[in-house]
Order: structure tokens, then sequence, then C-alpha cells
């Protein structure tokens, strides 16, 4: 067991180094000059010269590239995002800002979803040969198919421009309210976004958990259980259980999914999350930033898989060893 | 006195297997010593796990034998690399046990058939002949009517001719069947083995018949190798084996099928 | 007396077919229309042609945009921009992800544990952030959007592929090609790639899904290509420009994210349609376990000499096509109390057909057409299915053919006999029970809580004994208990089974293809061929003085181990084809004492004496 645990470990590390890799290499492979990566023409005006050279020195762009990679290296040890071009802050704290909005919104959509997912999906297994299976499955499929960033818009426009029910932006009150009614002025900004979230990630669920049960409800050792007698619930207990490998699969991967539907979801709303400050910064040319939350999302997924990963033999012990 | 076909000198074989925090190390085939001679029929017979399966596979060059020499007409097998690997095991074949396995199911009989031919560069007409003349040795007749089919139009008896003719088309020296008859009806047992028995007194073919049936190792095997734990515990002439078991193993081996036969 | 029929099953249809068709024809409406745009479409999609904002009119029909900019022609000439990405990028990546997956699954190794580890690492990044930075960094343009999403879906095909490539690499086609000295790009072109080709289509229309809406997203951003409107643009330049404020969202905004709705859907109709054709286990048909009513069924005749099973005149059919097969046909027989019966009967003969009968698990196409079983003196044949479930695992017990598949791989062997004993007793009796009979099987105590593929092929068999033996069945049914093991553990559990009768008396119906096997077990014995019985009686009579010539040259099948080297007997032909049986008795195109009668008259079966009886009119006087 701790042997797999190291494996897994080890081999998501070398992938969240991959990603850390990949950010230092990118606005280099950019085309166009470093310099105007970080310092973009456009935004400040033209450098001089002495500008030019000062920028080289401090940042080490006129060192060889090895020697680049270990000042980036330690500076991510450090915890140096380098400075936001558009705010002047340091990234790290403009991240640290957004993060709590994302998380609240992407696990809570992600809870739901899969919850809501598999009960669903394992309900339309079960009654798999009706003629309204194949209803539901098209109307799941259908709603899945509706771009997120649609169903928001259309979301938006129903309840908040047309009915003005909820609230069009942001996350939290303008105006300084606490306890309960805090909690409430949240919810009601949570809601949209997480609604169309949750819209966009249950079809995938479903799919995967209609087709597991009944994958699982064909195999043989469900036959034996019922020729041992057992009532249709328990029968159903046993395929149920083995069809949550599956499920938990695509659960990671709607978490894959999620974070990249922020991005566009947050930004209908003008959630101010994650995403939305990658919107932002892909159109403020904003580079450290984009850099730094593709950073922190990589490594949040990355841990999402390792968990996963480390879970996984409790689900299914042929892979105990 | 001829040197013979097939020679294997201490034959090893370990898999790792991945248990708790440690990895065990299976020993599937653990020194093996064997001869077959050119034209002989040996009996490879033993528990299932017991490596019969694996010495199959090592004969055939599909793996590589982690230590020994696998010598077939004089050349040691695991010498030779890709290519030259690939020509010598053009002189072995194999027959598998699963019919319906072990043809493709989107190639015509034919084409099946001839590819042996195929992969040592036969041109098209001759393999086609050649095909129909496997087909029709393997008692597939007239052959012409079977070239067209595809294996799902046949039944499990026909498909396992069908690979028979696979196997001899391009007169191997050797056959390695594992399990040819396991899984077809006792009915048509009969014909499959009599099927390869000709062959053997035909064309001289070497036979290494893999079995965990006893019985059915007595009826065409010359000798017979006893194989248990990866090691071959007991070898030697069919009768006397039977008659007369020395190995504590065969011994147990003889008394279960006396157990589950009939006299 | 018959039974009623079951009911017909509803008609049911795979949903596959439904949607693949829709989900093509929306496909190709889209194809259409993107081919056609110069001619359905009246202006310039680029050029203002109008006044800005301009509502729908015989002009504009979906009005103008922002600077005038007709909003049909957009959208038409969009769909060219949006489907081109879409297609391209999932071919790219599928052919990316077919070629690691051959080269990772057939080569094994070090290649193999190299690309999965790139393949986990591909995966584990989220696919639109990632684009959208790569896309941020690398520029925006039609070509760098389609190697962007190519370069990162790619990743998924690769991953599901290769474990297709596995799975056809371990055939028994693949390995007899290598055996023959085939070099790898020829099996994986000949051999591989046609086994894996449906699954790669049906990624392929998956990718081709993810593809439109990654798009999509990535131009809604701002992000695509300037110079090139897709649909995802139309959207971007609606929201930015704030369409939602006024009216002009319904013409600008609602057109384009129908479009992609219905892009998306049909790719997603047909990508399920495909895979549905890829997966043959996804259209199996449905079957929902039956709830086991209040109370067992009445007891109808109960005496000391009540047969553990009487079945009299049971037929089951498949209905398949336009006329039904009959799989078994009016068998009668009798197991009576503590007696092994053997039915032996080659492929094709009805057994399962039969045993799967005995114990009401009958599957949609088969059914019982009509019949008489009763089990311990309880009549079942005329009894709703939910009476047969109240006998289950009680009365009547099933030791299934391959037991690996019988148990439940999640669970440890103790758990799932305890989970039988349950019906008969309360929790902690019931635990006791497992423990007891997995010692009278003779597995060691350390084994007890060990999961299913922690035990021999040998050991699982017994587990799978053991529970069947859990609540003292009247009658156990036997389904080729000993198949596919070797000979040691077969004579081993032989001894079993014979044990548990001396013990506890119980009856057994022994199924099996192996006539030696089952007569050294069985009492006495059938003989079943073409769903008919054609021989019965004592074994001892049956073997030593078979009637039946098929029972005869069954028994001259078998190599013997001792005595004269006899050469082995075959049967000429083949089985007869269940839907166009040869008229007459079944056997006589392959009977070697076959005369003119038999072809027109079906023997019953004849009084032989003895207990003995056959069905071939060579005993007709």
């Amino acid at each position: 067991m701790a042997r797999r645990a190291l494996r897994a470990v080890a081999q998501y590390g070398a992938v969240l180094f991959a990603a850390v890799c990949l950010n230092f290499a990118l606005p280099r492979l950019a085309p166009g000059d470093v310099i105007d990566y970080l310092f973009p023409p456009e935004q400040s005006g033209a450098i001089t010269a002495e500008q030019r050279a000062a920028v080289l020195d401090e940042f080490g762009l006129d060192q060889p590239v090895p020697v680049q990679f270990q000042r980036y290296l330690a500076g991510l040890a450090r915890g140096d995002l380098l400075l936001s071009v558009r705010y002047g802050r340091p990234v790290r704290d403009l991240l640290a800002e957004r993060i709590g909005w994302t998380f609240l919104l992407v696990g809570s959509a992600l809870v739901v979803s899969t919850v809501l997912g598999t009960v669903l999906g394992y309900r339309s297994a079960w009654r798999r040969g009706t003629p309204g299976d194949a209803g539901i499955l098209s109307t799941a499929m259908l709603v899945d198919s509706m771009p997120p960033f649609f169903v928001g818009m259309l979301l938006l426009l129903l309840f908040s421009v047309e009915l003005g029910w909820l609230p069009t932006f942001g996350a939290q009150p303008t105006t300084t309210t606490t306890g309960a009614a805090f909690l409430v002025e949240v919810g009601k900004r949570l809601l949209l976004p997480f609604a169309t979230l949750t819209l966009a990630s249950i079809g995938p669920v479903y799919l995967v958990a209609r087709s597991a049960l009944v994958s699982e409800l064909g195999e043989d050792y469900i036959l034996m259980a019922e020729a041992k007698g057992l009532s249709p619930r328990q029968v159903r207990r046993h395929a149920e259980r083995n069809a949550l490998l599956p499920v938990s699969t695509i659960a990671l991967i709607e978490l894959g999914t999620l974070v990249g539907g922020a991005a566009v979801v947050e930004t209908v709303f003008s959630y101010p999350g994650l995403g939305r400050l990658i919107y932002e910064s892909v159109l403020a040319r904003d580079y450290p930033v984009l850099q730094g939350a593709f950073l922190l999302l990589a490594a949040g997924v990355i841990l999402a898989n390792l968990v996963n990963d480390l879970l996984y033999p409790v689900l299914d012990p042929r892979v105990r060893r | 006195m001829n040197a013979p076909l097939l020679e294997m000198r201490d034959v090893g074989k370990t898999y790792t297997k991945r248990a708790r925090a440690t990895a065990r190390d299976v020993r599937a085939v653990d020194g093996v010593w064997m001869r077959v001679e050119a034209g002989e029929v040996v009996g490879l017979v033993g528990s299932s796990g017991a490596g019969k399966s694996t010495l199959g596979r090592l004969i055939l060059g599909l793996e590589r034998p982690d230590r020994g020499a696998v010598v077939l007409d004089g050349v040691d097998l695991t010498s030779l690399g890709g290519r030259a690997l690939r020509a010598a095991r053009r002189r072995m074949h194999l027959v598998l046990q699963d019919p319906y396995d072990s043809l493709h199911p989107g190639m015509r009989v034919r084409e099946v058939v001839a590819e042996p031919l195929a992969i040592a560069g036969v041109r098209r007409a001759q393999r086609r002949a050649q095909a129909a003349s496997a087909l029709e040795e393997a008692d597939l007749t007239p052959a012409s009517a079977f070239l067209a089919r595809f294996p799902h139009q046949l039944s499990g008896g026909q498909r396992q001719r069908v690979a028979i003719a696979r196997a001899i088309v391009s007169q191997p020296r050797l056959i390695v069947a594992d399990e040819p008859t396991s899984m077809l009806d006792a009915s048509l047992r009969a014909g499959i083995l009599a099927l390869l028995l000709g062959l053997r007194d035909r064309f001289g073919t070497a036979f290494v018949f893999i079995t965990h049936d006893l019985a059915l190792a007595r009826y065409v095997a010359d000798r017979i190798a006893v194989m248990h734990e990866g090691r071959i515990v007991e070898l030697g002439e069919t009768e006397r084996l039977l008659a007369t078991p020395r190995h504590p193993y065969t011994r147990t081996l003889l008394d279960a099928s006396e157990r589950v036969r009939l006299g | 007396m018959s039974v009623t029929p079951a009911a017909r099953p509803a008609q049911w249809r795979p949903p596959g077919l439904t949607l693949g068709v829709t989900g093509a024809g929306l496909i190709a409406l889209l194809v259409a229309a993107a081919l056609f745009a110069p001619l359905l479409a009246s202006h310039d999609p680029t050029v203002p042609t109008g006044l800005p904002f301009e509502p729908p009119s015989g002009a504009h029909p979906l009005g103008t945009n922002d600077v005038g900019e007709d909003l049909w022609a957009q959208l038409l000439y969009g769909t060219r921009i949006s489907l081109v990405i879409a297609l391209v990028s999932a071919l790219v990546a599928v052919t990316i992800g077919l070629a690691v997956a051959l080269v990772a699954g057939y080569y094994r190794g070090k290649v193999e544990t190299v690309s999965m580890r790139i393949v986990d690492l591909a995966l584990a990044f989220p696919f639109l952030v990632l684009v959208i930075v790569l896309a941020a960094f690398l520029g925006r343009g039609l070509l760098t959007t389609i190697v962007v999403i190519g370069a990162v879906i790619w990743a998924r095909p690769a991953r599901v592929l290769r474990s297709q490539v596995l799975e056809a690499r371990e055939s028994g086609h693949v390995v007899a090609a290598r055996a023959m000295g085939a070099s790898g790009p020829r099996i994986m072109g000949r051999h591989i790639l046609p086994r894996v080709a449906p699954l790669t289509a049906a990624q392929f229309v998956r990718a081709a899904n993810v593809s439109v809406l990654l798009e999509a997203s990535l131009a809604f951003l701002g992000l695509g290509d300037p110079t090139r409107v897709s649909w995802g643009t139309i959207l971007h330049f609606a929201n930015a420009r704030n369409a939602f404020l006024t009216d002009a969202w319904r013409w600008w905004a609602l057109p384009p994210g129908l479009a992609l709705t219905v892009a998306v859907v049909g790719f997603a109709f047909l990508g399920y349609a495909v895979e549905e054709r890829a997966d043959p286990r996804l259209t199996r048909g449905a079957r929902r376990p039956v709830r086991p009513a209040a109370r067992p069924p009445e007891v109808v005749d109960r005496g000391p000499g009540e047969p553990a099973l009487k079945v009299r005149d049971l037929t089951v059919q498949y209905a398949t096509g336009n006329s039904p097969m009959t799989a078994v046909e009016k068998v009668s027989l009798t197991v009576p109390r503590g007696r092994i019966v053997g039915l032996v009967g080659e492929s094709g003969s009805g057994k399962t057909t039969l045993a799967m009968a005995l114990l009401g698990l009958t599957r949609p196409p088969a059914r019982v057409v009509s019949g008489d079983v009763r089990v311990a003196g309880r009549d079942v044949g005329r009894a709703r299915p939910s009476l047969l479930a109240t006998l289950r695992g009680r009365e009547v017990a099933l030791i299934p053919q391959s037991a690996m598949n019988a148990l439940n791989p999640a669970y440890p062997a103790h758990r799932q006999i305890a989970e039988a004993a349950a019906l008969t007793r309360a929790g902690p009796h019931a635990a006791a029970r497992a423990t007891e009979l997995l010692e009278l099987v003779g597995i060691p105590r350390p084994r007890h809580r060990a999961f299913p593929h922690e035990l021999s092929g040998g050991m699982r068999q017994r587990v799978v004994i053991a529970m069947a033996l859990a609540n003292n069945p009247s009658l156990l049914v036997a389904d080729e208990p000993v198949t596919g093991l070797d000979v040691v553990t077969q004579a081993r559990i032989v001894e079993l089974l014979l044990g548990l009768r001396e013990r506890f008396g119980m009856a057994m119906l022994l199924i099996s293809h192996d006539l030696p096997l089952t007569a050294t077990v069985a009492d006495d014995v059938l003989v079943m061929y073409a769903g008919r019985v054609v021989e019965q009686g004592p074994t001892s009579r049956v073997t030593t003085a078979p009637a039946h010539p098929y029972t005869r040259q069954l028994l001259q099948a078998s190599p013997r181990l001792h005595g004269p080297h006899a050469p082995l007997a075959g049967i000429e032909g083949e089985m007869p084809d269940p839907f166009d049986p040869p008229p007459g008795c079944r056997f006589h195109p392959r009977c070697p004492d076959a005369f003119d009668r038999c072809r027109g008259a079906d023997p019953p079966l004849l009084d032989l004496g003895d207990g003995q009886r056959a069905a071939c009119l060579l005993y007709d006087s």
C-alpha cells in the first residue's frame, strides 16, 4: 500500500513539475521579446534603453536559460509569483483573494452534480428498456450539450435582467452585512453560476453512471446474486457499489472541466473568482497573472487526481496489493 | 544419434507480481530441460498454473526466457534479434485452445490460412493454392467452399480445423498445440486428434501437446512430460510413465485422473 | 396441465439507433449550411451592409450587429469555421491518440510506461485553462487554434484506445500472428487496428464534441482568430457590446448559441450511437430482478417419497426473428431425494437453458412456454416468477459455471456467504454459518476473509458451493461445476460433492458436457441431444450398455487411461441447426444405425426395462 502511495505521489509530483516547466517555457515560446511579455509596450508605453537594461538585470533575463530557470524555481519556492502588470500588486495576493470564491463555486457544483448525476443515472439504468428511458437520455444529452456560457447567459437574462430576482454581478454584497444576511446575499449571487456549472456537469456523470450500472447488471455475479435468492434491493446494491468505480473517475475528469468552465461562467456573471481573473488578464495581456493562475489551478487539479488515485483501492479491492 | 529438433536447456522465466508492500517473484518456468525429436509428439501435462502455457510461449519465441537457451535445429533462439528471430519462428506454429478467438473475425478463411505465407513473402497466386491444399489436409473439403467464408460462418470444429490449416500451411517442423480440443465437444475431439496425428505421419511434424487431461495425453503422445510449479518433474515414454509413475506428483495426477474418468 | 405462458417482454430496442440517426441528421444539416453558405446568405458577413442594431427584416433575417454587419451571414459562415476547427482538431487529436495507443499497447515495456505517464500528465491538466493559456501565449489564428486544441485533447482517446489495444493484443489471433513471425507494424495494421476501429470512430465523435465547445469558449473569451468569425466569436461580441441590455440579444446571441447546442447535441447523439455499436454489452436485454412473494407457493404433494425435483414436459423457446427456436422440448426428469442425477449434453443440447428455467432465471429472449416443475413438492411451474424467487437460495441452490465470475470482486468470500445465509438466519448466526460452511468445504481459516481474486480457481468454486449450501437446500443444481479446473482440483471437488450427499442427503442435478465425469458421480444419468432427452437410466447401465447410438458414440469419444489403446471415435457431422432441425429423429443424419423410418418418425422415449429408456426407433418393435 505504502509503495503504491509513494509511486502515485512521485508520479503526480512529476506532473506538477512538468506544469512548472511549461509555465516557465511559455512566455519564452511566445512570439516577441520576453520584455514585451513582462511590460507590454501597449500598456506602459515605450521604455528607454536604461529601463530595459535595468529590467533585464533585475529579472536576470540576460542570463543563460538554465540560470533563469533556477531563479524561477527559487522564486516559486519563496512564493514569489511576480507582479501583476495591470494592478501592480503581487500576483500571489490577487490569487489569494480570488481563489476562495472559485473554490466555493466549483466545489459545490462538483458535489451536487456528482451526487445528482449518479442518483439519476442509476435510476435510469434500472429503468432501462422502458419507453421513458430514451426520452430521459436524450434530455440529459440535450442539457449537457448547451455550452455553459450560453446557459449562463440565458439564466442571467431570465433571472437577473427580466425578472430581477437575483443580482447580476459580484460574489458578496457591496454594503456591509453580517451573519445570516451575509450568507443569504452570498447565496443569491452564487446561485446562478452554481446552477450553470451544475447543469453543465451533470450530463457526463449521469451518462457514465448509467452505462456503468448497466454494464455491472450484465455481469455474471449479479445473476449469481439473484440465484442466491437475494432481494432486488440487495442485488442492486451489489451492482451499484461496483459501478461507483467509473463514476469516481468521471467525477475527477469533471473537476477539470468545471475548473475550465468556471473561467467562462465567472466571466458571464462577473463573479470575482480565478476564472474571471484569467479572462481579464487575457484581455489585458497581464501574463504574470495568467501564469500564476494557471499554475495554481493545475496544482489543484493534480492534487485532486492524487487523492482519487489513493482512494481507488478502497473502491476496487482488486487493486489493493 | 541425430540432433534433436528442439532442445530446452535450463530455461527459466520469472514474472514479478506485486503483492502488498513487497514484490514477489513468480517462477513460471524454473529450470526446464527438455528435448523434442523430429516427428515426435510430446505431451506436456500438469495442473493449471504449472507453467505449461508459459513454456509453450517460450518455445515459440513469444517471450524471452530470463535464463537458459531454446535451441531449434541447432540454433539458439535466445541469441537472435528481431528479424532473425521472426524468421526462425516461422519454422514453428501454434494451435490455440479457443477456436473463436484465434481467428481474426474480419479476415476471410483464405486470408487467415495464407497469412504465414504472406509474412514469408510468398506470391499471391501461390498463396491461394497452398492455402487450398492446407484446407484439404485439414479435412475441410472442398476447399473452395470454405475459402471465401468468414470465421463467424463456421462452427467451432470447423474453425479449429482452419486454425490447424493455418498452422501447417508453411510446413513447420514443430507445432505447439495448447489444449486444442478442450473447448470442443467430445464428439469432435477424435476428428481433430486424428487430424493432428495424421499430419505427424505424413509430414513428420513434431508436436508439443499441452493438456491437463492425462488420458488425452496418453492417446496422442509418444512421451509425456509432467510439469509442476515450473519444473518438469518426470519425463518418460507414455505407457511406462502411466504404468509405473515415479514422481509423487505424477502419481497424484494419475490418481485424480482415474477418479474422474471411467477406467 | 400447462402453465400460462410468461407475459411477452416489451419490445425493447436500444436507444442508440434513434439517437444516432437524429445526431447524424443534425450534423448533416450543419454541414449543409456550411457548404451552401454563399448561396444562403445574401450579404458579406465582414462588411457593414446595414444600420447598426437593425432588428430582423427581409434584407437581414437576423438583423445586424453593432457595426451593421449581417448576422445571418455571420451565422452561416461561422458554421464553416466552427465545424472545420472542430473536425480537424478532433482528427488531429484522435490520430495522435491512436498512434500513441498502438505503440504503447503493442510494444509495452518502457515505451508504454513512459507514454502513459505523458498521457496521465496531459489528462491531469484542466483542458480549457490549458487551451486558454496556450492560445494567449501562442497568438490567435485558425491553425494555432486547431493545433492547440488537438494537442490538448489527444490524451483521452489515447487512454481509452490503449486499453482496447491491450485487450486485442492478448486475443488468440494476435498471439497466433506473433507466433507466425509477423512484424509489429503488420500486426498493428491488420489485426489490432480493425478491432479498435469502432471505438476510434466513437472517440473521434467525442473529440469533435469537445472541440466545438473548446473553440467556442476560446472565441467567447476573445482568443479566437479575429479575422475568421465563428459562433463563439459572435457570442463574444454580443457579450462585449452588451447586447443583453437590449432586445438585441434575441437575434444576436440566441442563434449562435442554439447552433452550438445543435452541433454538440448532434455529435453527442452520434457518438452515443457509435459507441453502442462498439460495445455490445450496452445492448444486452434488460432484466429486472423479481421481488420474492410474501409466502412461498403451496405444497401440493408432500410425502416422504416426494422427489426433490420433478419436471414434466418442460419446453423453453427463444423468441428470435420470425419463428421461435425451441431450445428445450418436452423434457421430463425426476431427482429423488438424496440422489444425484446427471444431465449430459454437448453445446447446443439445451442443458444450460434448462438449468436456468429450473431456477426461474430465464432471460428474454428466452421464455418458458409450457411444462410443470415441482421443487420439493411445491409447484412452481404454474407459479409466477415472484414465487420462484422465494425458493431460490432456500429450497433450490445453484452452483454456476465459471465461479470466477459468480463472485462479486468487491466483497470478501465470507461476507458473500453470510449474505446468502442471512436469508434464513439473523445476522450473527449467518456469520457463524458462513464460517462453518467454509470449513466444511475445506478452505483454511486465514483465507476466509480473502477477496475472490486472491483465491485460486478451485477455492473459488468451493466458496460458491459453500454459498449454495447456506440455507440447506433440498436440491442443488450444479451447472458444469468443474469445467475449466485442472484434473486434480476436479477430483477434489467431486469428492466434496459426494461427501455432501453422504452427510446431508442432498439431492443434486449435475449438468455437464463430460459424460465420463458425470458417470463417476451420478446415480442416474440423462443424455440430451438437440433439446431432447435421448436416453436415461441408472448410470451403471447406461455406461456399460448404452442403448442410444449417440450415447454409445459419446462414450467411445473419451480416451481411457488404462487398458488397450483403442482408437477414439468421433461423431460424423455437426450439431443440427436449432432453427432448422432435421425431420424425424434429430440424430439420424449422424447416426451409423439409421434406417428409413428414422427420417419420418420422431421416436418417443421407449422403456427398455431396468429403468433404462431410449428415444430410438431401433427399440420400437
